[in-house]
């Protein structure tokens, strides 16, 4: 899969490209929110007043990326809570309302495949549309979907927007702050790492690609992905190695590791064991720049896609390339689920 | 409960700017005997349900025949007027 377009909002400037050029967000909060651009010319006032914020930032991501390529085959999104905030709205008014009369609004947003819907209607798109929910694999489940599609059109030019949509909620952020996965005390994301407590910030944004089987002209390729789930901590590497294998490749083919790694020692000894594999190779945490949230692989992929293409050289950690040309994402999510991504250019 | 009539547009248009999210209006914004379905508002067939679940939750109206229901969701003052004549709360 060829990744001919991407687009980004995250808690980092990446809507304007800010932060691909060297301007990186120090962030001293709790919550990593999105940096969000003016939508007034992008989406119709009447459509945007009822927008949650996770459909806003998804169709303020797509329109833009479906506005400057071709009409695209099929629309795939993975969120695993898709807009909890408008969801929890209308559960409570069914309560708060025993039942009665209840608005179509917050429950016509809160939907996770609300987006992949609207971006839909709005670029009167007829095509494949999917939306996978699968928890912190979502964005993985959603790639997955897009090989198999591409999978039965050899030979004939195919096109997807694919992406992934994650919001905060209060909702969902203090049942995660109870979960203890995220941290009691404040602690700047320049310092993320060296923290030494448990948990990490929870971060949101949506990232989009325009995908097509034809390689001409592409920013990178989708080389490989895999996902597990309940690995134990001493089969990771073995997870890592199997996977580079299938791929015929070894550790030395690997110019740059972008790691899921978040502050929380609970859970970061996973990927301090698969930095050991690529011991010396250059590396990027990019939870430092956007927070820990279920679909981050997805904001990983697009980081991934700019460094391939020599932007944001500056975020590679001990390393002497600046622009590589194979990298592999490792992200793990509560060191349950476990994704790796290839990315090549 | 307001029954000063005035009163009562100036609460009926701050529930209409919260039911709908239209956020960058005041009441002052919306005139009172400009169509809501019109080009001014611009509201729409999902904004009509939105304002039947108003009327029922803030003054205790049901409105259950789409017939009515034209008939009263054309402005601020025909609505106002159907909220002094039936409101329950």
């Amino acid at each position: 899969m060829y990744i001919k377009d991407l687009y980004a909002i995250s808690p980092q400037k990446t809507h304007d490209l800010s932060f691909e050029n060297g301007e990186w967000q120090v962030l001293n909060e709790y919550i990593y929110k999105a940096v969000e651009p003016s939508y007034q010319d992008l989406i119709p006032n009447a459509q945007l007043r009822r927008m949650g914020k996770a459909v806003r930032m998804g169709i303020g991501v797509s329109l833009p990326l479906l506005g400057r390529n071709p009409k695209p085959d099929g629309i795939i999104f993975g969120t695993a809570n898709g807009g909890l905030e408008d969801c929890i709205k209308f559960l409570n008014q069914i309560v708060e309302y025993n039942e009665g009369t209840l608005t179509p609004t917050n429950f016509v947003q809160s939907t996770p495949n609300a987006l992949a819907g609207q971006v839909a209607l709005l670029s009167e798109n007829q095509g494949y549309n999917m939306t996978h929910v699968n928890g912190s694999l979502a964005f993985e489940s959603a790639l997955l979907d897009a090989s198999l599609y591409f999978d039965n059109y050899h030979g004939e030019e195919k096109n997807l927007l694919v992406g992934a949509v994650e919001e905060i909620s209060d909702y969902n952020y203090n049942i995660d702050r109870l979960g203890e996965r995220f941290k009691e005390e404040l602690v700047s994301n320049v310092d993320l790492l060296g923290s030494g407590t448990k948990g990490s910030y929870c971060g949101e944004g949506s990232t989009q690609f325009y995908l097509s089987n034809n390689p001409d002209n592409s920013l990178a390729e989708f080389k490989a992905f895999k996902q597990s789930s309940y690995l134990s901590e001493n089969e990771i590497g073995e997870f890592v190695k199997s996977f580079l294998d299938e791929q015929k490749l070894d550790t030395a083919a690997i110019d740059c590791l972008l790691l899921g790694k978040n502050g929380d020692v609970s859970t970061d000894s996973w990927y301090e064991q698969v930095e050991q594999l690529f011991s010396g190779k250059p590396k990027v945490y990019f939870k430092k720049s956007v927070g820990e949230y279920r679909t981050v692989s997805a904001f990983a992929s697009y980081l991934a896609v700019r460094l391939l293409n020599g932007q944001a050289g500056y975020l590679i950690e001990n390393g002497a390339t600046e622009k590589p040309r194979t990298v592999l994402i490792y992200n793990h999510f509560d060191a349950v689920r476990h994704s790796l991504i290839l990315l090549q250019k | 409960m307001t029954t000063n009539r005035e009163e009562l547009i100036v609460e009926f248009k701050e529930h209409l700017i919260k039911y709908l999210n239209l956020l960058d209006l005041t009441p002052a914004d919306i005139q009172n005997d400009v169509p809501l379905f019109g080009e001014e508002l611009g509201l729409d067939s999902i904004d009509s349900v939105e304002l039947i679940v108003l009327l029922d939750r803030e003054y205790g109206i049901k409105i259950k025949n789409p017939t009515e229901g034209r008939q009263i969701l054309v402005d601020v003052n025909t609505i106002v007027d159907y909220i002094i004549a039936n409101r329950t709360k």
